[in-house]
């Protein structure tokens, strides 16, 4: 690479640098001006004393859980199925695991409301309806990530060397599939952790508790504890990052979930 | 491009085995419930309604008819797509030059490596913390904003504003360049050194090599790039409502604002303007997806 | 006078010495290939040559200019990749042409040499196809149309068959001779496959370790090796240690039985521990012929190779293999029977290790 050149590409990193680092600078510096004139924690201290945060976080953090059993249980066995039985549906079930992308979230969860806040389905209220929204923000980046990984071990030998030593479906499915794609499984719920705690648009117009809602909320009434919760929710996404990059080839984190 | 062994063997045989067929259909079923009922019916409930007359249930185009006419929802689309269209140009543009910086650059190693891990955090921290890190970067009370007035040079006696469209534009540019840097980087990758080296070995220099083959061999990845982009931007509402409380004037926006209390007053036209918006979605995604297509084919 | 002349090349890689010492005459119009294993330096020399890396020490002159320092795109030699390198935007005519494009030659002229080439490599109707409809080999063949359509002074061939299949890769090799034949240009050819290397070149240039071991046309390679590195990698070969017995007379010994060479022995004494090396083919069974050296031995294996039948046999604590046409009508020896071979003292190589 000649001389002239690498120095236009340091030029570029840099400003790519300075554009990524200096907004989470400067929050993290925000959040520590809590007490005047002096640099301190307190904002902290007060979002941790706050119910709110407390509660908001919490359920976040359950939501993530809940949506990643609900997404482990039924895409696992679907991306297992399509590939050893029922190649015909793959095209079928591709096509709708990529649907969220061209329906945004707000769209997504206009639907949703209005579909469930009549009779016969009136859950709207029920906290089951946004784990269900959830899963669908998730699934093209669990469903992909667990086909990847089915991909790369062959399933159709894997199942008929289990039968063969008299396996049933459970057996296979959990005891012999799931441990050899646990890698891709993790990748891929903790991307899904990461979008739901970060997901903003489901849970304020589902009306339920969250994390995101919350912090809009904090920025309407406080200066500097919603400084220390966007560190705090970024230091959240870097750590679920970090993780998927521990294992490897994690998928390209692509816009996820309501933004 | 080549299968895996496992992908050929998972090809159908022939074993017709009637009995069968049912355990087929059982093992997917779970999934295309959950589907059906939580993504299609829901998106489909969208698309039928926005066919019909609030009050008669009759089919009408009529809210469309509507829609083209209120100015309001018009202008609601066009800055949408202001917004989408400089972003993903600027996203676009900007994203590719640092890819090709860290990739082919002549840089170290590490900045690669480094460079994809904070494109994957960046492109995810989109939403309401990401308004508010501008908030608290570039409000009137904000760092930056403080740094710059102790060095004599306050932005805001200078006509700047961070709650407004070139402010949101700002924003979205923070999500908008990781996601092109993550998308593109398996293009350049893809882009051989060989073809460099046979362009000068037929004489061609740096600029002509980028000028007949680099550029057009890249041109369909970073267009569908650029239109995934567009997508992105179009149907993103939380950092915007975060940022601006919902004053500037977004299709996402207006939908949020029916949800909550129907301000347009006809819920047909809350419903055509939301399948307007998986329209232009739809548009966009064909659009990547074509496009990448004919690179690959390139690319192989 | 020469063509092409690199003298005391070398290059330098942080901590490897990637190539040392190399120093060639290339007169005009000749095919030369560079041998040997992999990392042993030869890909390296060829892309000096050709402008993308800069040698550390040495000069590279062509033609009487001297090029070393000049930039790969104004070197005028034309380069054949191992993996084609074809731009996948350009049909078939417009990468053969865009050398010329870019010398800004006439719309008539590029179109006329295009013609000209794809009729050289006998690919006249592909005209406007695009590289991904085409196969392997068809490919390599516009790689090579490419480079030739520039008119460059040296062409340099880097492993362009590796990629291919081994039937299209034997008649390509010739293609290839047959072109560079008709238009009289110098080519430089790196493979690791000294069939390849054997069969079209008119001198090899064998190196292992960044290092030339040996200069010579094919016969005097294969024939006459002159390091044990070049007699191993060059077809097969018998090789045993020897102890020497009386250097004026050229005698050897192994296990017991003594050997006469035709090789002169200056600067060995007499129990000098030696390697030897012998071709498969020189060998015979006494019953055909006698010759000067006579070697008891064991039959251990047969194999059938078609053309070629290849005994094994043990020769004390040696194993050495004798090849020997094949012959429907020939009587094969038994496995285990005892048995005579012979060979003369011109086959029995003396190496320098």
């Amino acid at each position: 690479m000649k001389r002239g050149g690498r120095v236009w590409s340091w030029f570029w990193m840099v400003l790519g640098i300075l554009y990524f680092f200096l907004p989470l600078v400067a929050t993290f510096i925000f959040s520590l001006r809590a007490k005047k004139g002096v640099l301190s924690f307190l904002a902290y201290q007060q979002l941790f004393n706050d119910s709110g945060f407390i509660k908001g976080f919490s359920y976040s953090v359950l939501w993530g859980i809940l949506t990643n059993i609900v997404g482990i249980l039924i895409f696992v066995p679907t991306a297992y199925w399509v590939r050893l039985r029922a190649q015909q549906f793959r095209t079928a079930v591709e096509f709708i695991t990529l649907l969220p992308f061209v329906i945004p979230a707000i769209v997504f969860v206009f639907g949703l409301v209005r579909t469930f806040s009549h009779p016969p389905f009136l859950i709207v209220d029920s906290p089951a309806l946004l784990i269900a929204g959830y899963t669908v923000l998730s699934m093209p980046y669990m469903y992909r990530s667990i086909d990847t990984g089915l991909r790369s071990i062959d399933v159709r030998t894997l199942t008929e060397a289990a039968q063969s030593l008299g396996a049933g479906w459970g057996t296979i499915l959990f005891r012999i599939i799931l441990p050899n794609i646990r890698v891709a499984i993790l990748s891929g719920a903790f991307l899904s952790f990461a979008i739901v705690m970060g997901e903003y648009i489901l849970a304020q117009y589902l009306a339920k508790p969250a994390f995101a809602p919350f912090l809009a909320y904090l920025i309407q009434q406080k200066a500097y504890e919603p400084a220390a919760a966007t560190v705090i929710s970024f230091a959240l996404t870097w750590a679920c990052m970090g993780i998927i990059n521990l294992f490897g080839r994690g998928q390209e984190g692509q816009i996820a979930g309501g933004h | 491009m080549t299968t895996l062994v496992s992908e050929k063997r998972d090809a159908p045989k022939a074993r017709p085995a009637p009995h069968k067929i049912s355990w087929v259909w059982l093992g997917v079923t779970p999934f295309f419930l959950f589907a059906f009922m939580f993504l299609l019916y829901p998106s489909s409930t969208i698309a039928v309604k926005s066919f019909q007359d609030t009050t008669t249930h009759l089919f009408t185009l009529n809210n469309f008819v509507h829609l083209l006419q209120n100015p309001n929802l018009l202008n609601a689309y066009w800055i949408s797509i202001k917004i989408s269209l400089i972003t993903s140009l600027g996203g676009g543009i900007f994203g590719f030059f640092l890819a090709y910086s860290a990739i082919r650059g002549g840089l170290p190693p590490f900045m690669r490596t480094s460079l994809m891990t904070f494109c994957g955090v960046a492109s995810n921290f989109a939403g309401v913390p990401l308004a508010f890190a501008f908030i608290a970067l570039l409000s009137p009370s904000g760092v930056l904003t403080g740094w710059l007035r102790s060095v004599g040079y306050n932005p805001y006696f200078h006509g700047f504003q961070l709650y407004t469209f070139w402010g949101l534009s700002m924003v979205y540019m923070y999500f908008q360049f990781p996601l092109m840097v993550l998308v593109i980087s398996p293009a350049i990758d893809g882009l051989r050194r060989e073809w460099h080296e046979a362009a000068e070995n037929l004489g061609a220099s740096t600029f002509q090599y980028w000028r007949y083959v680099a550029l057009p061999i890249l041109l369909p990845s970073i267009l569908g790039t650029m239109i995934l982009l567009f997508g992105n931007s179009f149907g993103a509402f939380a950092t915007a409502q975060a940022l601006t409380g919902g004053s500037i004037n977004l299709v996402t926006i207006m939908i949020g604002a029916q949800l909550r209390g129907d301000v347009l007053g006809d819920a047909g036209l809350g419903y055509a303007l939301a399948l307007g918006m998986v329209v232009v979605m739809a548009v966009a995604i064909a659009g990547y997806t074509l496009l990448q297509r004919k690179s690959e084919r390139w690319l192989r | 006078m020469t063509h092409l002349t690199l003298s005391n090349i070398s290059k330098q890689f942080a901590e490897t010495a990637a190539v040392q010492d190399f120093n060639l005459d290339v007169a005009k119009g000749e095919f030369v290939s560079f041998l040997g294993p992999s990392g042993c330096g030869k890909t390296t020399t060829l892309r000096m040559i050709a402008g993308f890396e800069i040698p550390t020490t040495g000069k590279v002159v062509l033609d009487d200019v001297e090029i070393t320092d000049k930039a790969p795109n104004q070197r005028n030699v034309g380069m054949v990749f191992q993996a084609y390198a074809l731009f996948p935007n350009m049909s078939v005519a417009q990468n053969i042409g865009f050398g010329m494009q870019i010398h800004r030659e006439s719309k008539a002229t590029i179109k006329q040499r295009v013609e000209e080439m794809l009729a050289l490599i006998h690919l006249e109707k592909k005209g406007n196809s695009f590289p991904y409809q085409l196969s392997g080999g068809q490919q390599q063949r516009v790689a090579l149309a490419r480079a030739l359509a520039n008119r460059p002074q040296v062409l340099l061939l880097d492993e362009p068959l590796s990629a291919l299949d081994a039937k299209i890769r034997v008649s390509l090799r010739a293609e290839i001779r047959a072109i560079q034949r008709k238009l009289g240009i110098t080519a430089i050819y790196v493979t690791h496959d000294q069939e390849e290397a054997l069969s079209i070149s008119d001198r090899i240039v064998v190196m292992y370790e960044g290092k030339i071991e040996q200069v010579g046309t094919p016969f005097e390679i294969y024939n006459f090796p002159q390091t044990a590195f070049v007699a191993n990698f060059v077809g097969t070969l018998n090789t045993a240690v020897a102890e020497v017995v009386d250097p004026a007379k050229r005698l050897l010994r192994i296990d017991g039985v003594e050997l006469e060479s035709a090789e002169v022995m200056d600067g060995r004494q007499k129990g000098d521990k030696v390697t030897i090396a012998i071709r498969p083919e020189r060998f015979n069974f006494i019953a055909q012929e006698k010759k000067a050296n006579v070697l008891d031995c064991t039959i251990d294996n047969i194999t059938f190779l078609g053309a070629v039948v290849r005994i094994q046999v043990l020769v004390g604590n040696n194993r050495f293999y004798m090849d020997t046409f094949n012959n429907p009508f020939l009587e094969l020896p038994t496995i285990g029977a005892k048995n005579q071979i012979t060979c003369s003292r011109e086959a029995v190589l003396v190496l320098k290790n």
